[in-house]
């Protein structure tokens, strides 16, 4: 029988042991295959220019996140398959075949798993790439048209990438078995782990694990500017990913085995049975668990960044809505002509006046570089705010202090808001709070607003000059188009210079690319929580069948099934429980820092993911737990 | 005078009839043809014969692992062949106790939980679990062993422990399915004289399959089993060599042209 011929029949013979690789490579293809589909795609060119360049721009970096994730996703499963897969193909040493031979037909039976793996993602990706973007802007409230007509570009670079990293993990495995003795090809699939590793090797690790982890926790909520800021969450990603590493490969054998060594404990329900055959399989486990443990914190907080976005996107939202219209003018006695106008068309549902003082952007050093300034008076804000009935928490500023006025960010890399001064007309002020309500909508956008005292107002008065705003809200909205005319109109026969017009569009979308970004969190989130609970079922999968043996001679001693599911649900309860916990700890960081970087407290969302992780967790555990049941001949 | 003793012994199991059927209706082999035999408390008891002869299925329907066709087995007063599923685990876990071949002890767990298993698996508080391991070591010369997991024992240690756990739970008979057949001739040795050191001792009861006449020569009856039925019994008197030879002997009258395997 040649070769090619042999490694085919093995292919059609053991279809089923190739099934879960295929399906999970098939996932990766898909998942990578949908947004390269978006970047050829029309549908988000509606959503205009600018819009599509950002959107364009994420699915750019999540392609290449999603590339790292195929990466170790390939290794990982094409390692498990060739361990399995070793003693098997050992067999044909002794058929008198060589190691090179044995290795060529591994290429081939990889070959064409790889290549029904691609054919089925593509597919699959083809038929649903529409469903997906469809999803993906219904996710984000976005009504486009979405038209089915894939394009052969995505098809091309997914290949490609998927094509170069499964070849390059095919080529390490056949490199793998030509260097292998025949010994070890056969004694591969059940290579002995044994078992109790050194406990000073363990307490060194898991010291290591405990110091690598609070570093990186501390760096991840450490106050910081700019790129202090990138560096501090660089750093944490990697200590974070380091200290679960070590933690898994140190901590948490330490704890089990000192279960173990305490005989009092261990000999109580089935302790025994499963904490036994974790300490077993931890050396060549903790990995598993770790990766696993990785992948949950970033589902975590890739559902947070979503939640966050879309509660900034919504904040952003009613923070430019405020008015409709606002005027900037040298003029005090514009509210009634001005009023007149604005209402012609539609009802004036909120309006506001108060002047402010400009200053020349050398008067003002301010770590926030603007480059225009204005001061407001404590007492006028406050009549605005009691005006339009909104939030006014704090107290009035000192004469050496100031309340900044800006507006909601969607992400900042200054985390660190402590003891901020800010030098205005030669006087060094104490910024005491920075608040974003909306007292001036947009104004605030583009003007940087600090509030001081009347005093204080009066004291910088001669240093600048003062100008009135003038703000509007539309009660119809649909009327924006021919009321912004007719004021500009009006504008227009105003002196030259003196008055500047704001009108924000309620209709616009040019922020709908944030939209599309929670969406793809989302995504992101499924993508991850997917595949740390697939990743665990695989190797759950396969560590069950070397149970049976070891059941059967349970079974035969006279303990009934039922101990044996008991034990078998305690030790996978661990096997998800222990990723599961110090994800919980170390996602109370990631979403700290990511609060901090977003203006908010995302306490909650943290609170919620981490439940719908546990909710999706709890699925993969009972399925595991049947497969282990079934696999372990039970 | 053999018959007035045994009235006097407590029965620990009663095979009456015992038939095993394998196949369907047309194409039926039958392995056990009605075999009889009485175990009581104090037995060591060897069922000897050729390949094919029905020893390991005999021992199968003793351990409660396989059903048989026809007859009854009483043990612990209860007849197994009627029982349920339930009392059938129930009766493995609490008054059986198996050596098997191949030692199976559990390759993740160390000897002292291996031995410890079917004690902590019953519920048995830890420091009862720990003293009677402990105890059973001590027995078996195991002590210093018990921190090992079984790649780290010899194949006689590992057998040793394995006697050790199937007595842990003081069952009222051990089965032992060809106890030394993996075991070169000391560590075979060795296993022997602890099983008759725990018989002797009136803490064992025994039935054991086996092929080798010298392993066979250490219980105190040996049962010929051939084409499915017991055609001899002889006991041992007070030589070991000489109730070897006896053994030899039977074995050649009976089936000296057979593989005894």
């Amino acid at each position: 029988m040649g070769m090619m011929k042999l490694a085919l029949t093995n292919f059609r013979n053991g279809y089923k042991n190739y099934l879960s690789l295929m399906i999970s490579l098939a996932f990766t293809v898909l998942v990578l295959f949908n947004f390269q589909n978006i970047l050829y795609s029309d549908a988000f060119e509606t959503l205009g220019t600018r819009n599509k360049e950002y959107v364009d721009m994420l699915v750019q970096i999540i392609s290449f996140v999603l590339g790292c994730f195929m990466f170790f996703f390939i290794w990982y499963s094409t390692n498990v398959f060739l361990t399995r897969r070793k003693k098997e193909i050992g067999i044909y040493v002794f058929m008198g075949l060589s190691n090179d031979r044995i290795g060529r037909m591994y290429l081939i039976e990889s070959a064409l798993t790889g290549l029904s793996a691609l054919v089925l993602g593509l597919g699959l990706g083809v038929l649903s790439g529409g469903l997906f973007q469809m999803i993906l802007l219904a996710v984000s409230d976005i009504t486009v048209e979405i038209r089915f007509c894939p394009s052969v570009e995505p098809v091309i670079i997914t290949a490609g990438v998927y094509l170069v990293i499964y070849l390059f993990f095919a080529a390490k495995g056949y490199v793998s078995i030509v260097k292998s003795s025949v010994l070890n090809m056969i004694s591969a699939a059940r290579q002995k782990e044994y078992v109790r590793q050194k406990l000073w090797v363990l307490a060194v690790k898991a010291a290591a694990g405990g110091a690598v982890l609070g570093a990186g926790y501390f760096l991840a909520i450490k106050p910081a500017h700019g790129g202090d800021a990138m560096a501090n969450s660089l750093g944490a990603v990697i200590l974070v990913t380091a200290g679960v590493y070590l933690l898994f490969g140190g901590f948490i054998p330490l704890l089990v085995q000192a279960a173990a060594g305490n005989k009092i404990f261990l000999y109580k329900k089935q302790r025994t049975l499963w904490i036994n055959s974790m300490i077993f399989r931890m050396k060549k486990n903790y990995r598993t668990y770790a990766m696993v443990c990785v992948l949950m914190l970033c589902s975590v907080t890739a559902l947070a960044t979503g939640f966050a976005m879309k509660g900034r996107y919504d904040t952003i939202i009613r923070f430019e809505n405020t008015y409709t219209f606002q005027l900037l003018s040298r003029y005090g006695d514009l509210g009634e002509q001005a009023e007149a106008v604005v209402g012609r068309d539609s009802p004036i549902t909120a309006r506001s006046f108060v002047p402010i003082l400009c200053l020349d952007s050398s008067m003002v050093n301010s770590e926030y570089y603007s480059s225009r300034y204005a001061i407001m008076p404590f007492s006028r804000l406050r009549q605005l705010a009691g005006a339009m009935n909104l939030d006014m928490d704090f107290e009035e500023p000192k004469d050496h202090e100031t309340v900044r006025i800006s507006h909601p960010l969607l992400m900042s890399l200054i985390t660190d808001r402590s003891h901020v001064t800010v030098e205005i007309g030669g006087k060094e002020y104490s910024q005491i709070l920075d608040t974003s309500v909306p007292y001036l909508g947009y104004l605030q956008e583009s003007i940087s607003f600090y509030l001081v005292n009347d005093r204080e107002y009066e004291r910088l008065r001669p240093m600048g000059e003062e100008w009135y705003t003038y703000n509007y809200k539309m009660g119809e909205p649909e009327r924006f188009a021919e009321t912004r005319e007719r004021l500009d109109l009006w504008v227009s026969t105003l002196e030259e210079g003196s008055t500047a017009r704001v009108a924000i569009d309620p209709e616009s979308n040019e922020l709908d690319w944030v939209k599309v970004l929670y969406s793809i969190c989302i995504f992101m989130f499924l993508v991850f929580v997917l595949a740390s609970g697939s990743i665990m079922y695989m190797k759950l999968y396969n560590d069950a069948f070397e149970e049976k043996a070891r059941y059967q001679v349970i079974l035969k001693m006279g303990f009934d099934r039922e101990v044996l599911h008991r034990s078998i649900r305690a030790e996978l309860a661990a096997a998800y429980g222990l990723p599961f916990a110090v994800m919980g700890i170390s996602s109370f960081f990631s979403v700290k820092a990511l609060g901090n970087m977003m203006f908010a407290d995302l306490s909650w969302v943290n609170g919620v993911s981490a439940a719908v992780v546990f909710v999706i967790l709890l699925f993969w555990y009972e399925l595991s737990v049947r497969a282990y049941g079934r696999n372990a001949g039970l | 005078m053999n018959e007035n003793r045994n009235e006097t012994r407590i029965k620990t199991a009663q095979i009456k009839n015992l038939t095993k059927i394998y196949g369907n209706k047309g194409f039926q082999t039958k392995v056990l043809k009605g075999i009889d035999l009485t175990v009581y408390k104090g037995d060591f008891i060897a069922v000897m014969g050729p390949s094919g002869s029905g020893k390991t299925t005999l021992l199968n329907i003793l351990a409660t692992i396989d059903k048989p066709t026809q007859g009854t087995v009483i043990l612990d007063g209860q007849d197994i062949t009627k029982a349920s599923n339930k009392e059938l685990s129930r009766l493995r876990r609490d008054k059986i106790g198996f050596v098997f071949q191949d030692y199976n002890l559990l390759d993740t767990m160390t000897l002292q939980d291996n031995m410890g298993l079917p004690l902590s698996l019953s519920g048995v508080p830890g420091r009862e679990c720990i003293h009677r391991v402990n105890k059973m070591a001590a027995m078996f010369g195991l002590t210093e062993h018990l921190q090992k997991y079984p790649y780290q024992l010899s194949g006689g240690q590992k057998q040793r422990g394995a006697t050790g756990r199937a007595l842990i739970t003081e069952p009222e008979i051990i089965f032992a399915d060809e106890p030394t057949g993996a075991l070169d001739s000391r560590s075979g040795r060795e296993l022997l004289e602890c099983l008759r050191m725990v018989n002797d001792s009136g803490q064992a009861t025994i039935l054991m399959v086996t092929h080798d006449p010298f392993c066979a020569s250490y219980a105190k009856d040996v049962c010929m089993l051939r084409d499915g039925l017991i055609t001899c019994r002889v006991s041992r008197g007070r030589e070991r060599k000489e109730f070897y030879d006896r053994i030899m002997d039977l074995q050649a009258s009976v089936g000296g042209d057979l593989t005894w395997e």
